[in-house]
Formats: C-alpha cells, sequence, structure tokens
C-alpha cells in the first residue's frame, strides 16, 4: 500500500470555493426556516382544531413528513413532483420546498406540544372567568406557550442546518457539494472531507452550546 | 356586593330566591359514577359548606355549577335560568362563557396567570371578558385587592407571592366580576398550615358581608364559624345537610359521624 | 394530464424487497451496536471518575453534531485513508451509523436512569446491597421499561438514515428506487412507491410508540 502524503494546503488553497459552498448552506437554512416556521404556525392551530375536517388534513401532513426519510422527500420533489405539476425545478427551489415542508411539519408539532404543556389549571381559570376560547389563547395560554417554543425552535434550527447536507446530492452548491467536487479535482478526500466534518461540528457545537446557555438563561428567569 | 353587575343580563332583586340549583344531577367518568342524584338549592347571601370524603364528589359537583364539568343527566339552574339549552343539549362556548360572568371560581391550585402581575390578573376579567377600558379596570383590580389586604402587592408577579397571597389575589380575581356566587374548591388544602389562616379570613369577611357561597373544605373550623348550611356528601349523594351545629355536632346519620371522626387527629 | 403506471415496479418488485432487506439489515445491525456502545459511552459520560467522563462527552458532542452525511462520507472515502485499508460501503455505513445511535442514546440511558427516584437506590443501600447490585436489580429493569419509547424512536430515526446509505451505494430500499428509476425512467411512480414503503414502515413504528407511551403513563399512574 503506497504511503499517503497529507497534503492539508489543498483545504487552504480551495477556501473560496468551500466558503462559498458554506454560505449556500446557511442560504437554503434561512430560507427554508423562515418558510418552515409560518408553515408550522399556520399547520399547529388546525391541529389542534375540534373539527376533524381541519385536523386530519393537517395531521396527515405531520405524520407523512415524520414517517419518511428526508432524502426520499427531496428525490420526490426534484424528480418526481415537477414532471407531476409540469414545472422544471431549479435544485435550489426543490431543496427549499422539501426542507421548508419538512421544517413545518416539526414546528407545528412543536408549537402543538408548546400550546399543550400550559397546564389545565390555567384554562380551566380563564373559563371560569367567562373567557371565549380565542381570549383565553391570546391573553393566557400562547404567552406561556412560547417561552417554551423557543428553545424547541432553535433546536430544530440546528437540526435543519444538518440536513442541509442532503442537497448535496442533488448538485446544489453547498459545503458538502463543494467538498465533493473538490475531491474529485484533486483526489485529496481524506484532508477535504476532513476539512469540511471539522467544520461542520464547529458551527454545530457552537450553535448547539448557544442555545444550550440559553436554556439555562430562560429557566434561571422562570425562578 | 350586592348591585349592579356589569355583566348586566341577570336581575338581583329576589333575596331569599335560590341563586343556585340542581336538580337530579348525574355524573360519570368512564365506569365510575361520581355524582348520583344531587339535589342541592343555594339562596342568596346563604354560604353553603360541602365536606365529605375524598372520591366522594364534592369537587365535581362545585364544578357542575359552572359547567366545568357537564351533567350527564339531570338540570343546573343559576338565578332561576336553566343552563342547559332548551332542547337539553350541552351549551355553546359562548353560552356558558355569558353564564360564567356570574359565578366565581378559586381554585385549589389557585391558577393565577404566571405572566402578568396581581392587578394584571385581577384586571384581566374585566378588561377581556367584560371589555372594561384598561384605566377604570385597573381602578377596580386596586380596589379588590384592597379588600384582601394586598394592595402593596399590586405590581408582584405571583412566582413572588406566598401561597397564601396568590389564593387572595385569586379571591380579589373572581370577585372582579361581581358574581352572583362564589365557588371555593378546596381553596386551603394546598397551602402550608399556617398560610391557611389568612386566606380563611377573606373568606369568612366575604361571608358575613353577604355574598352567596359554595365552600368545599376540610376546614371545620370554618364549617362551623361561618357556614348557614353543611352538606355531607358520601358516594356521590348528600346524606345529611343542616346548620353546623346540626352536622357537625351532633350528627343524625352513622355516616356522618364516621366520617368525622376520621378527621380526628387532624 | 400524467398517465401513472405502475407496472415497471411490479416488475422490479424483487429488487425493490431485496433493498428492504438490506435496510433491515442495516438498521438491525447499527441499533444493536449503537445501544450497547450508547449504554457503555452513557455510564462512562456520568460516571463519577473524571477521566472516563471527558472522553464520554467528545465522543457524544462529535457524533451527535457532525450532520449523519457528513459521517458516512467521512467513513467511506477518508477513514479507509486513514487507517490504511480498503472498506466496503456496508461496513463504512455500519460505523457511521453504529456510532450515531451510540451517541444519541448515551443520553437516553442517562435520562432513564435518572428518572428512577432516588429514594429507589436510598431503599436498596438502606437494605445492604452495594451500588452495583442496585443498577441491576432495582434500578435498570425499572429504567429499562421507560426507556423503551424513546429507544423505539431512535429506531425510527435510524431507519430513516439508512436512506442516506444510498448516497454510498450501498443497496438499501432508495439505492435500488434510484436503480430502477434510472432503468425504467419513472421517477414518479418509483419514488412515490419507494416513499410508501418507509411510510407504512415507519408511521407503524410511531403508532406502536404512541402506544407504548400509553401503556407507560397507565402503569405509573
Amino acid at each position: 500500500m503506497s504511503r499517503y502524503e497529507w497534503d492539508f494546503g489543498v483545504v487552504w488553497r480551495n477556501l473560496p470555493a468551500l466558503l462559498s459552498g458554506l454560505s449556500g448552506s446557511l442560504q437554503i437554512t434561512v430560507a427554508a426556516l423562515v418558510a418552515g416556521l409560518l408553515l408550522g404556525l399556520l399547520v399547529a392551530p388546525l391541529r389542534l382544531s375540534r373539527r376533524a375536517w381541519f385536523r386530519a388534513p393537517a395531521s396527515l401532513y405531520v405524520n407523512v413528513f415524520r414517517s419518511t426519510p428526508p432524502l426520499v422527500q427531496l428525490f420526490w420533489f426534484f424528480y418526481a413532483f415537477p414532471i407531476l405539476i409540469g414545472v422544471r425545478f431549479r435544485p435550489y427551489e426543490a431543496a427549499v420546498l422539501t426542507l421548508a415542508l419538512q421544517s413545518g411539519a416539526f414546528f407545528a408539532e412543536v408549537f402543538r406540544a408548546g400550546i399543550q404543556s400550559v397546564e389545565k389549571g390555567q384554562w380551566e381559570a380563564g373559563r371560569a372567568l367567562g373567557m371565549m376560547p380565542a381570549t383565553l389563547m391570546r391573553r393566557v395560554v400562547l404567552p406561556q406557550a412560547v417561552k417554551r417554543m423557543v428553545l424547541a425552535f432553535f433546536e430544530r434550527a440546528i437540526e435543519l442546518f444538518k440536513t442541509t447536507t442532503l442537497v448535496s446530492t442533488i448538485a446544489f452548491a453547498d459545503l458538502l457539494y463543494e467538498a465533493t467536487v473538490l475531491v474529485n479535482q484533486t483526489f485529496r478526500p481524506f484532508e477535504i472531507y476532513t476539512a469540511v466534518a471539522v467544520t461542520y461540528i464547529a458551527v454545530i457545537t457552537a450553535a448547539s452550546l448557544g442555545v444550550r446557555s440559553l436554556d439555562r438563561r430562560l429557566a434561571r428567569a422562570d425562578a | 356586593m350586592i348591585g349592579p353587575s356589569p355583566g348586566g343580563s341577570l336581575p338581583r332583586d329576589r333575596a331569599g330566591s335560590a341563586v343556585v340549583r340542581l336538580e337530579k344531577v348525574h355524573k360519570r367518568f368512564g365506569d365510575l359514577h361520581v355524582l348520583r342524584g344531587i339535589d342541592l338549592e343555594v339562596v342568596a347571601g346563604e354560604t353553603v359548606v360541602i365536606i365529605g370524603a375524598s372520591g366522594s364528589g364534592k369537587s365535581t359537583l362545585l364544578r357542575c355549577i359552572n359547567y366545568l364539568e357537564v351533567p350527564d343527566a339531570g338540570r343546573v339552574f343559576l338565578d332561576g335560568r336553566p343552563v342547559a339549552t332548551r332542547d337539553g343539549g350541552v351549551p355553546s362556548e359562548r353560552e356558558l362563557s355569558h353564564l360564567r360572568r356570574h359565578v366565581g371560581m378559586v381554585f385549589q391550585q389557585f391558577n393565577l396567570f404566571p405572566h402578568m402581575t396581581a392587578v394584571q390578573n385581577v384586571m384581566e376579567g374585566p378588561r377581556s371578558v367584560l371589555r372594561m377600558a384598561q384605566e377604570e379596570a385597573r381602578e377596580l383590580a386596586l380596589r379588590q385587592l384592597e379588600k384582601v389586604g394586598l394592595l402593596d402587592k399590586a405590581d408582584q408577579y405571583p412566582s413572588r407571592l406566598s401561597g397564601g397571597q396568590q389564593q387572595r389575589v385569586a379571591i380579589a380575581r373572581a370577585l372582579a366580576m361581581e358574581p352572583l356566587v362564589m365557588l371555593f374548591d378546596e381553596a386551603t388544602s394546598a397551602l402550608d398550615p399556617e398560610l391557611v389562616g389568612e386566606v380563611l379570613l377573606v373568606m369568612r369577611d366575604l361571608s358575613q358581608a353577604g355574598m352567596t357561597m359554595v365552600v368545599v373544605t376540610h376546614e371545620m373550623g370554618f364549617a362551623s364559624a361561618a357556614a348557614d348550611r353543611v352538606v355531607f356528601i358520601h358516594e356521590g349523594q348528600i346524606h345529611e345537610q343542616g346548620t353546623p351545629d346540626e352536622v357537625l355536632r351532633d350528627p343524625r346519620q352513622e355516616r356522618t359521624r364516621a366520617f368525622l371522626r376520621g378527621l380526628e387527629h387532624i | 394530464m400524467y398517465e401513472f403506471d405502475f407496472a415497471p415496479l411490479v416488475r422490479y418488485w424483487q429488487p425493490l424487497m431485496r433493498g428492504l432487506g438490506v435496510t433491515f439489515q442495516l438498521a438491525g445491525i447499527c441499533l444493536a451496536a449503537g445501544l450497547t456502545l450508547g449504554l457503555a459511552v452513557g455510564l462512562m459520560r456520568y460516571s463519577r471518575r473524571r477521566p472516563l467522563q471527558w472522553p464520554a462527552a467528545a465522543f457524544i458532542e462529535l457524533f451527535r453534531n457532525a450532520p449523519v452525511l457528513v459521517q458516512l462520507v467521512w467513513f467511506y472515502y477518508a477513514f479507509p485513508i486513514l487507517i490504511g485499508t480498503t472498506m466496503s460501503a456496508f461496513t463504512a455505513a455500519v460505523l457511521a451509523l453504529s456510532l450515531n445511535t451510540a451517541a444519541f442514546s448515551a443520553e437516553l440511558f442517562r435520562g432513564g436512569i435518572q428518572s428512577i427516584s432516588k429514594g429507589q437506590w436510598e431503599a436498596g443501600r438502606a437494605l445492604g446491597m452495594t451500588e452495583a447490585t442496585v443498577m441491576r436489580r432495582i434500578v435498570l429493569p425499572q429504567a429499562v421499561k421507560r426507556m423503551i419509547p424513546p429507544l423505539t424512536n431512535r429506531a425510527i430515526e435510524l431507519t430513516k438514515m439508512t436512506a442516506l446509505a444510498s448516497t454510498i451505494a450501498v443497496p438499501e430500499l432508495l439505492y435500488q428506487g434510484r436503480a430502477i428509476n434510472a432503468v425504467t425512467f419513472r421517477p414518479i411512480e418509483t419514488y412515490t412507491v419507494v416513499a410508501l414503503i418507509y411510510l407504512v414502515l415507519l408511521w407503524a413504528g410511531t403508532l406502536v410508540v404512541d402506544f407504548l407511551e400509553r401503556r407507560l403513563r397507565e402503569a405509573d399512574a
């Protein structure tokens, strides 16, 4: 077996391409995050609705997106869906669409759980005062639920960033894709993939620690 | 206490008439038949204390009055008007919201809104349910807080108040709606012993001022001193009722005696 | 209006099912290996001996925070170079997914063990048991019951991750789907069927979790 000589210089020499890939990952994350958040806010109340007409499609949506692998969803939206509706999708569009729908499903769950985590006694106190459900939700339940949701939101955002790596498989220029292109050009998979792995780990660990410190601060504020 | 109410819809000129009436009320939870035909009347200005063992149905009875529990059979009347709709179905949230404005409830776990200060908690009912202007509601709230002795804590959050203080705020919150009747669901059971007194004092003053009250409690001292009538419930039925002297000092039923004996070592 | 034609999928049903078999294989092996390693790591992470704690913590951070696809790619392309040998795609996938599962389940085990009230420990020790015996006879049996729902969730997540192995040419379900699509040029039917197979499998899994959680809550109440 020939000796492999490390050459991490290849990473430094190609930094611009890799950084542009990182920027691509972040762009997709932000776009899908915003869209998913709005979607989740729309769907969550439907899940809690007493009318099956609203509840069933919302539950179906959430369950389908939680019970299928994200990569399968991505392929479906990139290869199958465009044909079905007769439109051509660029990787960016398919990626944002898939990730937004996926995040929307998770956010809907986060919001639903947040609302349900407010204790029953609060609902009863509001109703005993004669509050209508809408007022009760607006003045008593949501203000308390939102605090618990903030944390879950950030955790989901981090998950989303991790999931963006999948878009490299449909040739969107994210960090992993740029890395793969580079590996095919320079035949240095060890240095490049290690550098990229370290980058992802660094970014995500930093974000994760940030969220955990936020969690501690919120917990202290409640005490 | 008795006067024109902001809710406006129920007239209050009948002293001596029934403010609350339950007629053959039944309630089941799954297989458990918790209320088995309750007939109860509470007259204006009366303080009725309900006693009984855990699981006897006392809380459920109370919660049927403001329909936090929906009876499976029987009827509930508030100030002479039936709570159920004309065709006997369950009233809508809107109808219930109108009725509940006239019934105040104080919970065992206080259930204060943690994201609001004391005065904000007390003003919340008048503001969002009675649509009172903010300034007016705040003044009303401050007056109620003064009545329960907590004016100086008006801008504190519930987490900073002791259990007894929180419960007094909860009482003020219910009173701010100027209800026809106040329901107390084991209001002191979750309190440390040294804090129970301050709450019972407020409840006694309220009773003496003429408020119609239905109180579920274990505090026999309060029942003796403040109740006009004591009702003993056992396994979902009223076994005995009468004045505090009659029921607590010399009960006629053996079950009542047994229950009271069981409380003796507290 | 698009004309659906599922015939090619019927024709290629066998390879598709073989792919599903590989999915089960991969998930099964990684679950077993991952949980075993995860238990060890979890115990290390929360043991009272400092030198055991921090490597375990580092391991957990590393394998939880790296995106799974990056782990797969690294183990297939980079790791063999590091250790100077070649590796099959399946092996690389097993390595990546087992280590990933271990990192996530370490927390799970800790949660389960810590959820048993201290009173149980005290009662056991008051009877004269050693800590190890208390762990073995009293705490772990109760903890394991509580851990079943989150463990089942982990299994579901893991199964979803096996689809990523298709990118390094492990012949599991999604890979077979892509191969079939390459031959039949019917992405809609192909990917819809693949999605449905996963959906049925994993939705059944979430129903099992819900059922177990309900049983657990009733048992505790």
